[in-house]
């Protein structure tokens, strides 16, 4: 276990980790900026979990917020175990293979993003008591309005917020490998993890298609949600 | 451009001169508090009573209400009005507005978890005001935190600056070139890639020389590290310690033994 | 037996097909200060990484041949001892910023604090190396908030306080003026005098030929030549393989072809070309 987690670890992986973190945060700060709604905070500790284990990404993902929260947004700083698993469970999946082609890419953002459901329902009806300082929380709110329990109404936010996040977050993470020099992922520790398979132009569009489609049940639910 | 994100503010107090893990342990302290007692005012006699004194002990009382007005009062503010609002519980309504409404039950429950999340953000401020992050991470490596941990603390907060920089620069630049980061949604979400793109691939590819580097200078070495700096702790630190651990557990048992 | 011992070193970076050094055999002793220049894509930079262990510890890839530095194998050792004997220094100084310092001083002492330098030897260490490179002013400074070249002497001393036993340089004045310039060739040549050996690769002629007791010219991953500075550098092969000369050499071999220039040898600087133009003799002015 101890030489597992180890492994994750070179010079580069040190190297990389203060740039993720900034990517997150940077990034994250664009997005608002753009008005997008969704969040792509974790571009950096999926970048690193691919590259260099799942031990380091959630190092990454966590590092990220109470960094982000000490320093810019202390409601950033609860979220942490949510960073820690989206770190790990997108390592976790890259070992499985499913970081070599979109629509496995597209796979792996959806697995993500139901852990990060599930890890984020606790701290937010512990901590928050459900309504947490994000926008989402009107959608907890309406579903607790409407008479759901209060862990269901969170994790049900959770699911409908997340996929699109997080498999668009997967998207650009490897998007963004495959337009580095090869040399320069040979450094890492997993550069075997993302080496590309097939890499048709057909996948990419099956994998956004599946996001597309994501995007509309997320919409249709909601809009069922908010007619009924 | 700023040069470092860093709160820290150099001054002569006690706060300063205490262990940073002892303010660290303070920190701890007071949130677990918060959030633990059972007494419903423990939160708010914190936040509006023992934090401030702390600051003024700190002698950054000034900064402390700048952060608090600018910052943490805001946040709090919108914490509050949320929960008071959407929290499905209690029967006695006391305000209305349109469909919204507040009753007591959620206002009280919104306020102390809004005073919560003040002490939360408040103490770690003011140990964030007191403290060098070097100093800090000298302390933490000193006492058996791996090397590379310090590394990676200390170079995000000299990067992440230097990277908001950037992107404030790359994004003018590409507005100047006429692209829309105003308008409508895919007008927006297209906008990200050359925002995005510029940012990532020059910091990803200086990965591999600024590991050699620190490499040429025995970052991967064996040997037990040294530090520069000597970071005091006294036995004022020490006793202080004991007390603080003290009160959490008193604070941990109190609330296990009055549920 | 030399200090430095290169035989038959081939290597190739690892995904790639064509050899970057072909069979260089290289000796270098102890205290000697030896230039390296070639055109890019001449493998500089690769001999630098191989002498400082990166090569192939660091970059993997294939080597064949051996490399010695003071009678230890770099096939037998591992970077993190390696790097304890030779220090490297290269081109972009932002990137040589560890990013975990605040001050220059901090920043210096950072390769002393990972080897475990006892605090009181560090600071002195410090200071003294700062003193060396002249930069004691900047000590308080963000290494982040310094010009390219003040960058590049931090860079220097950083690796010049760790007292390595074999400098390797790459290109280390790119970003400084020529007073700059010239104060890093004093402190590397003082260097070599103490008994540091010195590999330093560098494209300014001019300097080289004042100070560096050896040049090797590397052309596509070979030794094209190598021999005393003013040998290397004014012979006629180097113009032909896309090396920068000096304009002196250029000049005074134009003035060579006219009859003008009447010396044996012709210049690198302009002290030796304004001696060689003025002094009437037909014999040699060097």
């Amino acid at each position: 276990m101890f030489n597992k987690i180890k492994g994750n670890f070179n010079t580069q992986t040190w190297v990389l980790i203060p740039i993720a973190i900034a990517i997150n945060i940077a990034v994250g700060q664009i997005v608002v900026l753009l008005k997008l709604p969704v969040y792509l905070d974790s571009i950096g500790t999926v970048l690193v979990a691919v590259l260099c284990g799942p031990w380091a990404g959630a190092l990454t993902g966590a590092l990220t917020n109470i960094i982000w929260g000490l320093a810019i947004d202390p409601n950033a700083l609860p979220w942490w175990p949510v960073a820690f698993f989206i770190g790990y469970m997108a390592g976790r999946m890259a070992q499985w293979g499913f970081f070599k082609s979109w629509w496995k890419v597209a796979v792996t953002g959806f697995v993500v993003a139901l852990t990060a459901a599930v890890v984020s329902t606790p701290i937010a009806v512990y901590i928050y008591g459900g309504i947490t300082a994000s926008g989402s929380s009107f959608i907890t709110a309406y579903l607790l309005q409407t008479g759901q329990g209060i862990w269901q109404a969170v994790f049900s936010t959770g699911f409908l917020v997340e996929p699109v996040d997080k498999i668009t977050t997967a998207m650009i993470a490897f998007a963004i490998i495959l337009g580095l020099p090869k040399r320069t992922v040979g450094g890492y520790p997993k550069p075997e993890q993302v080496e590309v398979e097939g890499g048709s132009k057909n996948e990419l569009y099956i994998a956004l298609g599946v996001v597309v489609l994501l995007i509309l049940i997320a919409a249709f639910v909601l809009r069922g949600i908010l007619g009924g | 451009m700023p040069e470092r994100l860093s709160f820290h503010i150099k001054r002569d107090s006690a706060l300063h001169h205490l262990n940073p893990l002892t303010k660290l342990l303070l920190v701890l302290t007071l949130i677990l508090t918060a959030f633990l007692a059972p007494f419903y005012w423990t939160p708010h006699i914190l936040a509006v009573l023992f934090i401030p004194l702390l600051s003024m002990l700190g002698k950054v009382g000034r900064e402390y209400f700048s952060t608090a007005i600018r910052l943490i009062l805001p946040a709090a503010t919108f914490l509050f009005a949320m929960q008071a609002f959407f929290q499905p519980v209690g029967e006695e309504i006391i305000f209305e507005f349109y469909f919204l409404d507040i009753t007591r039950e959620s206002f009280l429950f919104a306020f102390s978890n809004a005073m919560r999340i003040v002490v939360m953000v408040s103490a770690f401020t003011i140990f964030l005001l007191t403290t060098h992050p070097s100093e800090l991470m000298s302390d933490l490596t000193r006492r058996g935190l791996p090397g590379q941990f310090a590394y990676v603390i200390i170079s995000t907060l000299q990067i992440l600056p230097q990277m908001q920089a950037k992107a404030q620069t790359i994004i003018s630049a590409q507005r100047s070139r006429g692209l829309e980061t105003e308008g409508g949604f895919f007008k927006r979400a297209g906008a990200l890639v050359p925002l995005i793109g510029p940012l990532v691939f020059g910091s990803l590819v200086e990965v591999e020389e600024r590991a050699i580097a620190i490499e040429a200078r025995g970052f991967t070495s064996k040997h037990v590290k040294t530090s520069l700096h000597e970071i005091p702790d006294t036995s004022t630190d020490k006793l202080l310690r004991w007390f603080l651990t003290a009160l959490i557990l008193a604070s941990i048992g109190l609330r296990i033994w009055l549920s | 037996m030399a200090f430095v011992n290169f035989q038959n070193v081939t290597y190739k970076y690892p995904l790639t097909k064509t050899p970057v050094l072909k069979n260089i055999n290289l000796q270098v002793n102890e205290g000697e200060f030896i230039a390296v220049m070639g055109p890019n894509g001449a493998g500089k930079s690769t001999l630098c990484y191989a002498l400082a262990g990166f090569v192939p510890h660091f970059f993997k890839g294939e080597i064949s041949g051996e490399i010695e530095v003071d009678g230890k194998k770099s096939s037998e050792s591992t970077l993190d001892e390696w790097v304890l004997n030779v220090g490297l220094a290269f081109q972009n100084p932002f990137n040589q910023i560890s990013g975990a310092k605040y001050t220059v001083f901090e920043e210096i002492a950072f390769g002393l604090e990972n080897i475990g330098v006892p605090r009181n030897e560090m600071k002195d260490r410090v200071d003294e190396a700062m003193a060396l490179t002249g930069i004691r002013d900047l000590a308080d400074r963000s290494p982040y908030s310094l010009s390219g070249g003040q960058q590049q002497r931090v860079a220097l001393t950083s690796i010049l306080v760790m007292r390595p036993r074999l400098l390797v340089l790459d290109e280390p004045t790119s970003q400084m003026d020529p007073i700059g310039t010239r104060e890093v060739f004093g402190v590397v040549r003082k260097m070599a005098e103490e008994g540091m050996t010195v590999v330093m690769v560098e494209h300014k002629v001019e300097w080289i030929a004042h100070f560096a007791d050896r040049v090797i010219a590397l052309n596509e991953g070979q030794v094209l030549m190598e021999g005393k500075p003013n040998e290397v550098l004014t012979a006629d092969l180097l113009p032909e393989k896309g090396f920068g000369i000096s304009r002196y050499t250029s000049v005074a071999r134009q003035a060579q072809q006219q009859g003008l220039w009447k010396q044996k040898q012709l210049p690198v600087t302009l002290f030796e070309a304004a001696e060689g133009f003025t002094s009437k003799g037909g014999g040699g002015s060097n």
